[in-house]
């Protein structure tokens, strides 16, 4: 495929201006058997993110007597995307992502309060159109929260970059494809410190400069959303299933 | 007045330092740490994992029998410990017992005291954090439900309730998964009360904050200090003991229990 024209008259391809991000949607409470879970719909990506702990560290060589373990998967469905992903389960590439998710989580996440356990967060990627580490990290966040883990601080995700020279917020896939620079951000709401930030392309000074201060205020429309979603659970009739 | 607000991690709860569980406490002002609800100068937690602390009521299953005493599963990351040198009652796998935590450690452990078998009953988990509501003030609400379903009940802090005796053990049931769903609103006790009459129950005591007349009027009412019922001394004849046996089959199945 040839590359589209990414930016007209100032308007993306679906036609956002540089500072909209896609709809976003993300639903807290949807598993069952999980202690807490979330579904995000972030433009066309679908990703639902459920969490179970703390339980007993397995295997048990690896449990640490001074906090809980911090597990993240991340997944892609076979049918997530057109082709490239025939096989599920852990590559290369969702390795990456689930070390760089829970790196995300370690700094917020009050592992002291529970030693000698681990804290399970699976992520699976239902559908994906570009900026899936984020909504995973976005989903994540909202699954742990509902669970009820103790965090310091909550964690939402952007990714910014670069587009024929100028600077957008949240990436779709062709744009992330035939863009000039895609910079995946996680950025937490009170401390504003930055907790996962890799780069895919070129950027000048001034223009990571101009996207981090878009990702600090895209994070914020997300942290909006995410806490909505928490709060939404209470009015909920199915909130807090009884196990039998 | 009461002004509620639902706050989540990260959220600020209070402009100046407060050392209240499931909160952070970052340069002298209180964040929550977890989702809850503020209440003048009250945090309370909507989700919560639960941290076992000495002086709390568990209810478990006997999941191995050691030499030195006996595991027991509270639903956390760790086992529970019954030690048998201060316990007189042995156990088998699979007993579900009802006791008080005497001391845990900064590593997890937690011990176990003045266990009880309790007979076969049904035993469910609810998240830890609904348990207050499941007790109530002065466990009000406890006396509500054991009344108006005629159950024996025993509640742990760890969340796992056991339910059993000669009542309606279904209808008690229904209403404690009644109260977790509605365990955020106010006046809980009342509806309850409400749920459980037009379930089939009959509430004989009134809830202390009724107004007066709101309850059919009071009846023989059994002696008001449920908390200490002996319950696992109560022998059931064996008609009913096998209805109940029935209506826990699938607990057993699922907690893989070997017929005594």
């Amino acid at each position: 495929m040839e590359k589209p024209e990414l930016i007209k008259d100032g308007k993306r391809l679906d036609g956002r201006t540089p500072k909209d991000i896609r709809p976003l949607r993300i639903e807290a409470g949807v598993l069952n058997e999980a202690e807490g879970s979330a579904l995000v719909e972030w433009g066309g990506n679908k990703v639902l993110a459920g969490v179970y702990g703390p339980r007993e560290c397995i295997p048990r060589h690896l449990s640490d007597p001074y906090k809980a373990r911090l597990k993240v998967r991340y997944t892609m469905a076979p049918f997530c995307s057109p082709g490239e992903h025939s096989r599920s389960g852990p590559n290369r590439r969702s390795i990456e992502i689930s070390k760089v998710i829970r790196e995300a989580f370690e700094p917020v996440v009050m592992t002291h309060l529970f030693p000698r356990s681990q804290i399970e967060v699976y992520i699976e990627v239902l559908q994906a159109e570009g900026g899936t580490r984020v909504a995973s990290l976005t989903a994540a966040a909202v699954a742990l929260a509902d669970a009820g883990i103790p965090m310091k601080d909550m964690v939402s995700a952007i990714a910014v970059g670069k587009l024929d020279g100028q600077v957008v917020v949240d990436l779709g896939k062709d744009e992330d494809n035939y863009g000039e620079s895609d910079v995946p951000m996680a950025i937490t709401h009170r401390g504003k410190e930055i907790v996962l930030l890799q780069m895919d392309g070129l950027l000048s000074r001034e223009e990571l400069a101009q996207n981090l201060d878009d990702a600090i205020e895209g994070c914020e429309k997300v942290y909006e959303i995410q806490a909505d979603a928490l709060r939404k659970t209470y009015e909920k009739e199915e909130r807090g299933k009884l196990k039998l | 007045m009461n002004i509620e607000r639902i706050v989540v991690p990260g959220e600020l709860i209070w402009e100046q330092e407060m050392r209240v569980p499931n909160t952070a406490v970052v340069d002298g002002k209180t964040y929550a740490a977890v989702v809850g609800m503020v209440r003048d100068d009250k945090f309370i937690p909507l989700e919560l994992v639960y941290k076992a602390k000495a002086g709390d009521n568990v209810v478990g299953v006997v999941t191995d029998v050691r030499h030195a005493g006996y595991s027991v599963d509270l639903g956390l990351a760790h086992d529970g410990f019954i030690s048998s040198k201060f316990t007189r009652v042995s156990f088998k796998q699979g007993d579900l017992i009802f006791g008080k935590i005497k001391f845990t450690d900064e590593v997890g452990s937690v011990d176990i005291t003045d266990a009880k078998r309790l007979p076969t009953g049904k035993l469910v988990s609810v998240p830890a954090s609904k348990v207050p509501r499941i007790i109530g003030k002065r466990s009000s609400m406890l006396n509500v439900l054991r009344d108006g379903s005629g159950c024996s009940i025993f509640v742990g802090n760890n969340g796992y309730i056991w339910v059993g005796g000669k009542g309606n053990v279904q209808l008690a049931l229904k209403t404690i998964d009644f109260i977790v769903k509605k365990a955020h609103t106010q006046g809980l006790t009342d509806a309850v009360a409400q749920y459980l009459n037009e379930n089939g129950g009959a509430v004989t005591v009134p809830p202390k904050d009724a107004p007066e007349g709101a309850m059919p009027p009071k009846e023989e009412t059994k002696e008001a200090n449920p908390l200490m019922q002996p319950a696992a001394e109560k022998v059931e004849s064996g008609q009913e003991q096998a209805e109940i046996v029935e209506k826990t089959e699938k607990t057993e199945e699922k907690l893989d229990i070997e017929e005594m």
